[in-house]
C-alpha cells in the first residue's frame, strides 16, 4: 500500500464530509426553504418532496460527521456518493427542462429569475465530490480515523 | 495516531469505540429528526386570527363568500424584498379591489426567510384581530429592514402597529406572546402543500399568473385579474 494514500483519504474525507456537514447545517436552519428547494426541482410529488426537504439535511449532517471523524467510512462514502449522484441528476434535469431554480445546495433554493440560474459549476462541483466519494469507497484507509485498520494499512471494516 | 496504534494491539476495544461513536451520531440525528418531522405537521388546534379560513390554506381572507368575482391568493414573506416591490406596485390596486368588493383576496404570510418572518407573520395575524390587517401589511412593507438583521423584534413590531392606527394593549401582548406562532406554521405547511416555491406567488382562481410578465406590470396584472 502506498504511503501517501491514507493522506489522500484523510483529505477526501475532510472535503466530502465538510461540504456535506456545512450543506446540512445551512439547510437545517431554514427547513421551509429546504422543502421549497426540493419542490422546485419538479421531480417528486409535492408531499414526498416536502418530506425529503426535511430528512435530507439530517442525512447530510450524519454522513458529514461520520466522514470527518472517520467512522464507517465506506458506508458513509457510499451514501455521500449516492447523494451527489442524485443531486447531479436533479440539477441536470432542471437544466435540460429549462427550469430556473436555485439548486438549494447550501440552503436557499426555490425559483429564481429566469436566466440567472447557473447549473454548470454546480454540476462540476458535485461531480468532483462524487469522485472523492468513489475514491473513499474503493480506498477507505486514511489517517486519524476511528475505523479499524490492519497493520499494512488496509481497512478491515467499514 | 494514538487510536490507530491502539487498534493494532487491542482491535476489539477500538471497534467498540468506533461502533459506539457511529451509534451515537446516528442516534442523535434520528432523535432530532423525529420531533422536527412532527413539528412540521399542521396543528389543527392552533389559535387562528380573525378572518382566517383553514379551508383556504389558513390564509387571511377578505370578501369571503362573494359570488362571481376572481379569487386572488397571494403568498408572500414580509422580509422578502421582491414582495415589498410587488406591494408597492400592486398593493393599492389590490386594496381597491377589496374595498370595492370586486375580488376575494387571500393573504398567505409565509415565513421561510427566518425567525423575523415568523415574528412579522404573527404580528400581522394580531393586526387582523384588530381589523387593521391591510394597514399593518402596508406598514410592514414600508418599513422593511434587511433580512434577519434583528430589527423586527416583537417590541418593534408592536410599536409599528401605531403606523396602522393600532393602539390597543391586546395587540402588543398578542405580538409579544407570539399568540399565533402555531398558525404561522400552519400557513407555511399549507404553502408547501400548494407547491409555492418563491415569493411573491399569486394565484388567480387557482392558477399562477405569468412570472415573466404579469407580476410587475400594472396593466398586465389588472388584465390577469379581470380575465379571472
Amino acid at each position: 500500500m502506498k504511503k501517501y494514500l491514507p493522506w489522500v483519504g484523510l483529505l477526501s474525507r475532510f472535503i466530502l464530509g465538510g461540504v456535506l456537514l456545512a450543506a446540512g447545517l445551512l439547510k437545517y436552519q431554514h427547513l421551509d426553504k429546504s422543502q421549497m428547494a426540493v419542490r422546485a426541482y419538479e421531480l417528486l410529488p409535492v408531499s414526498l418532496a416536502n418530506i425529503l426537504g426535511i430528512v435530507l439535511p439530517f442525512v447530510e449532517i450524519a454522513v458529514g460527521v461520520l466522514l470527518v471523524i472517520g467512522a464507517a467510512i465506506r458506508i458513509s462514502a457510499l451514501v455521500g456518493g449516492v447523494l451527489m449522484g442524485a443531486f447531479m441528476i436533479g440539477i441536470a434535469q432542471a437544466w435540460a427542462r429549462g427550469l430556473s431554480i436555485d439548486c438549494g445546495c447550501f440552503g436557499g433554493g426555490g425559483q429564481v429569475e429566469p436566466g440567472t440560474a447557473n447549473y454548470l459549476p454546480e454540476l462540476l462541483r458535485d461531480g468532483g465530490l462524487a469522485l472523492l466519494a468513489i475514491y473513499l469507497f474503493r480506498y477507505p484507509q486514511s489517517k486519524f480515523g476511528l475505523d479499524r485498520q490492519r497493520k499494512d494499512g488496509e481497512q478491515i471494516n467499514g | 495516531m494514538e487510536n490507530r496504534s491502539m487498534a493494532n494491539q487491542k482491535p476489539g476495544k477500538d471497534n467498540f469505540t468506533r461502533n459506539l461513536v457511529i451509534a451515537v451520531v446516528v442516534g442523535v440525528i434520528l432523535l432530532m429528526l423525529v420531533p422536527t418531522l412532527l413539528s412540521k405537521r399542521t396543528n389543527t388546534s392552533a389559535a387562528i386570527p380573525a378572518s382566517v379560513s383553514a379551508d383556504r390554506g389558513y390564509g387571511i381572507v377578505f370578501n369571503e363568500g362573494l359570488k362571481g368575482v376572481p379569487l386572488i391568493d397571494i403568498y408572500e414573506d414580509f422580509q422578502c424584498p421582491i414582495c415589498a416591490q410587488f406591494e408597492k406596485m400592486q398593493g393599492d390596486y389590490i386594496e381597491s379591489l377589496i374595498t370595492a368588493k370586486k375580488a376575494t383576496v387571500v393573504y398567505h404570510t409565509l415565513s421561510f426567510l427566518g425567525p423575523e418572518s415568523v415574528n412579522a407573520a404573527n404580528a400581522a395575524a394580531c393586526s387582523a384581530d384588530e381589523n387593521k390587517f391591510l394597514g399593518y401589511h402596508r406598514a410592514l412593507y414600508a418599513n422593511q429592514p434587511a433580512e434577519n438583521t434583528g430589527v423586527w423584534s416583537n417590541d418593534v413590531l408592536g410599536i409599528l402597529g401605531q403606523a396602522a392606527g393600532i393602539t390597543s394593549k391586546k395587540f402588543t401582548s398578542c405580538v409579544n406572546d407570539m399568540a399565533y406562532q402555531g398558525w404561522v406554521n400552519n400557513v407555511a405547511q399549507a404553502g408547501a402543500k400548494a407547491n409555492v416555491n418563491s415569493t411573491p406567488t399569486v394565484f388567480i382562481n387557482g392558477k399562477e399568473i405569468d412570472r415573466k410578465s404579469e407580476y410587475f406590470s400594472a396593466d398586465k396584472f389588472k388584465a390577469a385579474v379581470e380575465r379571472g
